[in-house]
């Protein structure tokens, strides 16, 4: 049928593990990440890079590329083979930027500029750089232009202890210049308003510890992914490894083969210990209910229906809707409220449609606070494998990741339609509507 | 002036001598070319017209490539190799001293291949510029046939660069891109290719300024230092005879020649480079080299179809089996730039095989042979996974799984399936037939065996091996695929053991029986290794594994019968659970150190007296002669094409020693009558390894002429 013949499809999708940061992917850089998880695709697709396959472009969401890599995606393309004459592009919605990719294929699949396009979402946290402050940089400059002995002497004595204080890039990132605010604190915000509780809190974060342990050892979770080995590692114990048994079916292995940063361990007591982190003293929010800083990469090939079938994929989901919103930055954490009701709009379907749902799990808190504000919502529908605080939550690729679990989690039920959404730094929501495409 | 092959033309007081040989891809300096630039210097002496002058070749990239190789093979004569030797001398002396004629330089621009007698000439010219290209190729290769370089580069170049730079890059022989040769002063400047020709006229004409590199302190200590000079002469003797055991004269000649071209006058420093080059040349070991040198070259050949045209190599590679094997192929595929996918179903397999692979890439860039993006391509061509499923573009894969028949058809009928129907089906096994492989399979045609020896980076030959049904298409895809892998391929039959080790097995079981008749180990070890191998047999046993020896010894044995027969001591190594280097334990411990184990009488069965007194010469070439009676028959069933690829097998895949030419070459040298005597003595009418056949029986040489 024609019409479905235009339908927009996810046909494939790969993501390498998360790893906790400064963890197993510390030496990794976002290009050889990205690189291997689009080779992996490539490979496991069938498709040849060699000849582009009929892909349109490369697109990479990504928060903080390298410097060295400016525009990742096309550093990727190159480093997975694609031809040269393949374009590409790095997007950027803050904590969206996985799936903003993915909207922006599609945006080009419906003006026709293509047919297929490989949508990354990739981060490497541990490798946010620490920035040189403003005195710092100005005591170079000036040294710099210093030309006589005299000029440069009197330069070097400008030299102050304070200016060795470095910005840190990751703590600026996290943080919106506009209100001010660090991410947890809209969190708090959140808690106080809607009277979330410490303890309601640190209940979900356990809750989403259990949920992902289950689906990591259930092997859930082991069609999305692609073992890495990741550089810098050595022969030996693998860096930034817990004590105790590692996560993986092959001991003797040292490719990290599963999401590293669940606790096998975690506990209501363990979690009660931690002091609030962002508010003291009486805040509720504490890294144990917030999510974790990770990075990975993960790479969806999306396209028109006919495309998928030319190439001989099964697609993982039909993408239905997607709808991206603005609200206030201090608030922030209700973007999935207002963006799935725009979505569920569009696609002219509601809350009792969508069987399985994915709300980033940002902070607890934040979860907690969408769950109350959308009553018509079955809790027990979110976050079925866990979420981004058990996980982790490599910015831009979280966005991908969601989808791909998403459209997963809809085969593994037999169910019709899922919804994945996120909450996004600054002020804003993106959701998804996905459909399970019939095997 | 216009010679046919070379030119010289003068414009605006610049003189251009320009290297043209139109005959030739790549022009080479024969007598013709010599002639025609003798022409050009009598000009340019007669003339005054000129103040600068630039040697050029007829391309940026195209230079010249040395002296006539093919004319030096045919020198049998001393006076006439000394005749040839002086002229090329004359020449660029006359060369070198015109400079002291004119205002400005004398530039040799060059680029692509500019090596031995070529460099010889920008060495004369004195001012160096080269192009900035991976093509570029500058160097001395001269040692590596057994000779050194005569036309005043060993002159030359230590009075340019310091006797211990010179030693170096002399010794060695190794070509060096244009990067390293400009670091090590063998060129003054470097170029991109479009400019060389206005850089190398600016220079020439003096008004480009160049900034010559002083060799500072150590020019002052060492340099016109003979107590200095002759402590690294006596130095670099002593490392020339602990590596090469005595048995190649040349490096030993170039220790000589080097240092003492800082101290005496020119004319008598060529002049020693005339009279030891000379004896070089005609000397048996130089002819060996050369003419194994133009095997190597004639083994490039085996890409090309009988047609002329190239086949292509496949481009995206699969490798099946992280094992030793499967590592190392792995390894050297990505490295050379191929797209290559290795499969093992151990994750922990793949994880060393990656480990592998990104510490040569690694220990390459710290010897800056890579550039760091080099580097990055090289580590980015190698993805490991466990599912084969994720093989499905591969237009070669290259399986190295357990030598089972059964679960390699399984493994290659998997692919099959998936793969399209051209791709390449490339076997290591060893011990397997091909054919028997390929049968059941669809498109057999595409079925073949590429063998790979250990270590895979460093030895140089592979067997490609024709199944039954293996189409002539996949034999040259096979074999462009290897020469781009940087190997020599030779074309072998499908039998038992292929060639090498089908040689190899008589050999090694000859010297363990030797042992179980009382020989003593060490003098064993000794024997071989002073007759040139690289490794003594015992050791090379302990290094390939005794329980993989053991099972190829059965192979051949099954397939040829009795005179294969292996000893016992190999079953009753492996019963004590001795398998060698692996297991720390064989025929040597291996440990920190390694020692012949204390052990090994109790593998001695039976003493003969006579065997146990036998000078080292007559164990080597007792366990030689078991070898060459093998290739006899292998090359009377044709296994390989002829002799000359015999030999290049012999030398590229188990060591033999080069200055002897090869096993066939060494043969011919003891000539048929002795040869034969021995065999007889050896054979005594019931021992079948030393039962004469083929062209041993007919009482022949080997080679022709």
């Amino acid at each position: 049928m024609s019409s479905q013949s235009q339908d927009l499809v996810l046909a494939a999708g790969v993501r390498t593990p998360w790893a906790r940061a400064g963890g197993a992917f510390a030496r990794e850089d976002a290009g050889h990440l990205g690189a291997l998880v689009t080779r992996e695709l490539l490979a496991r697709t069938g498709i040849r890079g060699q000849d582009g396959g009929g892909i349109a472009e490369l697109i990479a969401g990504c928060v903080g590329p390298p410097h060295d890599q400016a525009n990742v995606a096309r550093v990727i393309a190159l480093r997975a083979g694609l031809p040269q004459a393949m374009p590409a592009r790095t997007v950027a919605r803050n904590c969206a930027s996985g799936m903003e990719s993915v909207s922006c294929a599609i945006s080009a699949l419906r003006a026709g500029e293509g047919e297929a396009f490989l949508c990354l979402g990739v981060e490497v946290m541990s490798r946010y750089p620490l920035v040189m402050n403003d005195a710092l940089t100005g005591f170079f400059d000036s040294l710099s232009r210093a030309r006589t002995p005299l000029a440069k002497l009197r330069s070097i004595a400008r030299f102050r202890p304070a200016m060795l204080a470095p910005r840190i890039a990751l703590l600026e990132g996290l943080t919106d210049p506009v209100s001010g605010l660090i991410m947890g604190r809209t969190a708090e915000i959140l808690a106080r308003e809607q009277s979330i509780t410490r303890e309601a809190a640190d209940q979900y974060a356990l809750e989403s510890h259990r949920r992902a342990l289950t689906a990591r050892t259930s092997g859930r979770f082991a069609r999305e992914l692609v073992p890495v080995l990741p550089q810098g590692a050595r022969p030996g114990a693998r860096p930034g490894a817990r004590p105790g048994p590692q996560p993986g079916p092959q001991p003797g292995a040292q490719a990290l083969a599963e999401d590293d940063a669940i606790r096998a361990d975690q506990s209501l007591t363990a979690l009660a210990k931690l002091k609030p982190y962002f508010e003291k003293p009486d805040g509720r929010v504490t890294v144990g209910n917030s999510c974790g800083i990770t990075d990975g990469a993960c790479a969806l090939l999306v396209s028109t229906r006919a495309k998928a079938q030319s190439l001989g994929l099964k697609p993982l989901a039909r993408i239905v809707a997607h709808a991206w919103t603005g609200c206030d930055p201090a608030r922030m954490g209700l973007g999935p409220v207002y963006a799935s009701r725009e979505a569920l709009r569009r696609a002219d379907l509601s809350w009792k449609d969508m069987d399985v749902v994915e709300i980033n799990e940002a902070f607890a808190a934040q979860v907690l606070a969408c769950l109350r504000l959308l009553p018509e919502l079955d809790p027990a529908r979110v976050n079925v494998n866990g979420g981004a605080i058990a996980l982790g939550h490599p910015v831009g690729a979280t966005g991908s990741r969601l989808l791909l679990t998403l459209a997963h989690e809809l085969h593994e039920r037999g169910a019709r339609y899922g919804l994945a959404s996120l909450c996004i730094g600054g002020g804003q929501g993106g959701a998804f509507i996905l459909e399970r495409c019939e095997s | 002036m216009i010679g046919t092959h070379a030119t010289l033309e003068i414009v605006d007081g610049l003189a251009w001598i320009t290297l043209v040989a139109p005959q030739r891809s790549l022009p080479v300096l024969d007598l013709a070319l010599i002639a025609d630039l003798e022409t050009a210097v009598t000009e340019l002496e007669r003339r005054s017209d000129w103040q600068g002058l630039v040697v050029r070749g007829r391309e940026e990239l195209v230079f010249a490539a040395g002296a006539d190789i093919d004319a030096i093979a045919g020198l049998t004569d001393e006076l006439e190799a000394r005749a040839l030797i002086e002229r090329g001398q004359r020449l660029y002396d006359r060369i070198e001293d015109l400079r002291g004629r004119i205002r400005g330089r004398m530039v040799a621009a060059i680029g692509g291949a500019c090596a031995g007698g070529a460099f010889e000439l920008a060495l004369a010219l004195g001012t160096i510029l080269a192009v900035d290209d991976p093509r570029t190729k500058i160097g001395l290769p001269e040692v590596m046939l057994g000779i050194l370089p005569a036309w005043g580069g060993s002159t030359r170049l230590p009075r340019r660069i310091g006797v211990p730079a010179a030693l170096e890059v002399i010794l060695q022989g190794r070509l060096m891109g244009a990067r390293e040769a400009h670091r090590k002063g063998l060129v003054d400047r470097l170029c991109a290719k479009e400019d060389l020709w206005r850089i190398a006229g600016e220079l020439a004409r003096g008004t480009l300024p160049l900034a010559r590199r002083s060799r500072g302190l150590a020019g002052l200590l060492v340099d016109r230092n003979p107590a200095a000079i002759g402590a690294l002469a006596w130095l670099a003797r002593r490392q020339v005879r602990a590596r090469t055991g005595g048995h190649y004269p040349a490096p030993l000649e170039i220790a000589r020649v080097v240092p003492q071209a800082v101290l005496s006058s020119r004319t008598s420093s060529l002049h020693l480079e005339a009279e030891l080059a000379a004896r070089l040349v005609v000397s048996p070991v130089t002819k060996h080299l050369i003419r194994i040198f133009r095997l190597s070259e004639e083994a490039k050949g085996l890409a090309k179809f009988a047609d002329g045209t190239r086949a292509q190599s496949p481009r995206v590679i699969g490798v099946l089996g992280a094992g030793v094997m499967g590592r190392g192929i792995a390894n050297i595929c990505a490295e050379r730039g191929f797209a290559t996918r290795l499969f093992d179903i151990a994750p922990a397999a793949l994880d060393a095989a990656l480990f592998e692979h990104r510490a040569a890439v690694e220990s390459k860039l710290k010897k800056r042979r890579v550039q760091r993006h080099e580097a990055l391509a090289q580590l980015d061509a190698l993805d490991t996974t466990a599912e084969l499923a994720t093989l499905t573009r591969q237009e070669l894969v290259i399986e190295a799984v357990a030598e089972k028949l059964d679960v390699k058809r399984k493994v290659f009928r998997e692919l099959a399936a998936r793969l399209p129907a051209d791709a390449i089906l490339a076997t290591n096994t060893s011990s397997l037939s091909v054919s028997a492989i390929a049968e059941g399979l669809p498109n057999p045609e595409r079925v073949v065996g590429l063998h790979f020896f250990n270590p895979v980076a460093k030895m140089p030959l592979v067997e490609i091996v024709r199944g039954r049904a293996t189409s002539e298409a996949t034999l040259r895809r096979t074999a462009a695929f290897a020469l781009s892998l940087g190997k020599t391929p030779i074309i072998t039959a499908d039998c038992a053991g292929f060639l090498v080790n089908r040689l190899l097995g008589p050999y090694l079981d000859e010297c363990v029986r030797m042992l179980e008749a009382g020989v003593d180990p060490a003098r064993l070890e000794r024997a071989l290794k002073r007759f040139g191998m690289p490794m003594g047999p015992l050791e090379l046993l302990d290094e390939v594994g005794l329980d993989i020896a053991a099972h190829a010894a059965q192979s051949l044995h099954s397939a040829y019968g009795a005179r294969m027969q292996p000893c016992g001591t190999l079953e009753r190594m492996l019963a004590a659970k001795r398998l060698g280097k692996k297991s720390g334990l064989g025929f040597y411990k291996h440990g920190p150190r390694r020692r012949l184990a204390k052990d090994l009488a109790r593998f001695v069965t039976q003493v003969d007296p006579a065997l146990a007194r036998l000078s080292e010469a007559a164990i080597a070439e007792r366990a030689l002669l078991a070898m060459l009676c093998e290739a006899a028959r292998a090359l009377e069933e044709r296994v390989v094409e002829s002799a000359r690829e015999l030999d290049l097998a012999t030398i590229f895949g188990m060591g033999f020693p080069p200055f002897r030419g090869g096993l066939l070459a060494w043969a011919d040298e003891l000539g048929p009558r002795e040869r034969n005597a021995r065999l007889a003595a050896l054979h005594g009418g019931v021992n079948p390894r030393f039962e004469p056949a083929g062209r041993i029986l007919a009482g022949c040489m080997f080679h022709a002429g």
